[in-house]
């Protein structure tokens, strides 16, 4: 507080906007979370190729998915580890719109939202009527995974096995189908500017503090008013329509979904997971952070081993994952607070 | 009617009978101490009065309201907090938003938890703690912070659970001038405390527990002198001290 007062007093205008911009940890990360965004605004001018630009695009998303079930996992601390459910559902009921009832994508993400807000409303409501926590909630999601991947795969109007493909249609706008890879990157963005903010405005909130009671004291936040179960559910709830939404755009992007590819657990690690356990479960900056050290070498993992046995691949990056989380325990948002309050101790002393 | 009636409550754990019939009425501005040795139910008499366990049998009237087997956030809603003998602080957040989400009890605007929960900290003396991470403050920091987070809240019932074991005689004495002070403020205090002199120094009443049963109750130099007393808990060297 006091050295807030000081900086105001002594500091010129032109340093006041970087003051405005990096004076707290948490207006760091945000900042550096828009550097990261704008940085990937611009990307287009100087990548050429569909590939990297692709790449670029799913680590937008994987970033928005992040953030999702960083509100859940990371917030709230449950172990809601099946979260790539409410992907395939709002993925699921995207293309069911579309290919079935020719409504439009830009309203079928949303709808895909609810449908996953549904589906978590209902896991939350069993897991709290039967009191499972911790591990036996974590273990409540994956046994869900598996039934619904048996059930996806026998139900035959989305399409069974097989799965569904996005009807081939003319690029076109109003059905979110487009022949090159910018438009899909400016929407991504878009999700992701939106998932940034509102992971920001809940982390300020009496919501987000209540979240992080729970995570940290589930009996002590009771004792201090806090309905833990009603805090638990809106917390499944935010995760779940983000995640449903962001479900719908992957369904568009990459235009087919099929049971065994997303009702996953290892898609799910790679997806869901490893991002913001990369970047710092729990901090703001995590899940983008991660996002953009995870996707790529899981690309580049994949490129110089497929040629070999398929298993590999996710042998090498099942170690940078352990490797990751032995060396960078609060990930790499926990490295860089340690790195901004080294720089920021003696400038204070300077004032 | 008193702010906080208990009426023979009762709590059973299978064939063990933790509480039975206890009662105890407490009054605005009042300190009622609960002691007896270990295992004789105190802990179990608070969770059910906070609303961590259901009783068996009884009622907990608040304000004339029954609140007996209401959720403990509910509980606290209505104005009855309570601390943990063993402290649990939110680790990983600050001193001031751990009172903060006390505080948020009360409102939901971010600007007033603050201010209320500076308010606490500097009432209670903590202020100088404010920015600290919670998992880095010793004991007797935690013990503050505490009943800090619990007054935040704004209760009118406080139930404090064994807040000086294991502090130095310099830091107990700070505790219990944190008491004193939240008395004078009005807030009924209900206590569950082993150092005597605590309990001596603090308590207008004393309720004794043995077994689950209440053996005596009254003003502490007669509950102290009382034999049953001193043979179920206290002791000759205590009693003749």
């Amino acid at each position: 507080m006091s050295a807030d007062v000081s900086n105001k007093i002594t500091r010129n205008p032109r340093k006041s906007l970087w003051h405005s911009l990096f004076s707290t940890w948490d207006r760091t990360q945000i900042t550096a979370s828009f550097i990261l965004v704008g940085l990937m605004a611009i990307s287009p001018l100087f990548v050429d190729s569909p590939y990297f630009m692709g790449i670029i695009i799913l680590a937008a998303l994987y970033a928005f998915i992040g953030i999702s079930w960083n509100i859940i996992a990371g917030f709230t601390g449950q172990l809601l580890i099946a979260h790539i459910i409410f992907l395939a559902l709002g993925g699921y009921t995207t293309i069911v719109l579309l290919n079935t009832y020719r409504v439009s994508p830009w309203v079928g993400i949303f709808v895909g939202g609810l449908v996953a807000a549904s589906a978590g409303i209902i896991i939350a409501l069993i897991t709290l009527r039967y009191g499972l926590k911790l591990d036996y909630f974590a273990l409540f999601t994956i046994a869900l995974l598996v039934a619904l991947r048996t059930l996806f795969l026998k139900w035959e109007f989305v399409g069974g096995a097989v799965g569904m493909y996005l009807r081939l249609a003319k690029p076109s706008t109003a059905k979110m189908i487009f022949d090159s890879k910018p438009p899909y990157l400016y929407i991504v963005l878009a999700l992701l500017t939106l998932g940034i903010v509102i992971q920001y405005l809940i982390y300020n909130s009496k919501m987000g503090k209540y979240f992080m009671a729970i995570r940290e004291d589930e009996a002590a936040a009771s004792a201090l008013g806090v309905n833990t179960s009603r805090y638990k559910t809106l917390s499944v709830i935010i995760g779940a329509t983000l995640a449903g939404i962001g479900g719908g755009f992957y369904v568009m992007y990459v235009t087919f979904i099929d049971p065994t590819g997303l009702f996953n657990l290892g898609v799910n690690v790679e997806i869901v997971m490893a991002g913001p356990i990369i970047g710092g479960l729990g901090s703001l900056s995590g899940p983008i952070l991660g996002a953009f050290v995870n996707k790529p070498i899981a690309e580049l993992i994949r490129g110089f081993l497929a040629e070999e046995r398929s298993g590999i691949t996710l042998i090498v990056y099942g170690l940078f994952l352990i490797l990751s989380i032995m060396f960078m325990p609060r990930g790499l948002a926990g490295v860089f607070h340690s790195l901004y309050l080294k720089i920021k101790r003696p400038s204070k002393e300077e004032a | 009617m008193a702010l906080l009636e208990v009426q023979n409550i009762a709590k059973r754990f299978g064939g063990l009978v933790a509480v039975n019939e206890f009662s105890l009425s407490l009054d605005r501005g009042e300190i009622v101490a609960l002691i007896g040795p270990n295992g004789a139910g105190k802990t179990t008499a608070f969770n059910v009065i906070a609303g961590y366990y259901k009783a068996d049998a009884g009622k907990v009237l608040f304000n004339g309201r029954d609140i007996t087997n209401l959720r403990p956030d509910q509980i606290c809603a209505l104005g009855l907090v309570r601390t943990f003998q063993v402290v649990r602080p939110f680790r990983g957040l600050s001193v001031l938003e751990n009172v903060m989400i006390g505080a948020y009890a009360r409102t939901n605007n971010n600007h007033e938890a603050l201010a209320r929960a500076e308010e606490v900290l500097d009432f209670l003396g903590m202020s100088k703690l404010s920015d600290r991470v919670a998992s880095g403050l010793p004991i007797a920091g935690r013990k503050r912070l505490e009943i800090a987070r619990a007054v935040a809240t704004d209760p009118q019932v406080l139930l404090l659970d064994e807040t000086m074991a294991g502090l130095r005689p310099l830091e107990t004495e700070e505790v219990i001038g944190m008491v004193r002070k939240l008395s004078e403020r009005g807030i009924a205090i209900f206590l569950v405390e082993h150092v005597m002199k605590v309990v001596m120094s603090l308590a207008e009443r004393i309720i004794v527990l043995h077994h689950g049963e209440t053996i005596a109750q009254g003003i502490p130099s007669e509950v102290v002198r009382n034999p049953q007393v001193i043979d179920a808990y206290l002791g000759e060297a205590n009693a003749t001290s």
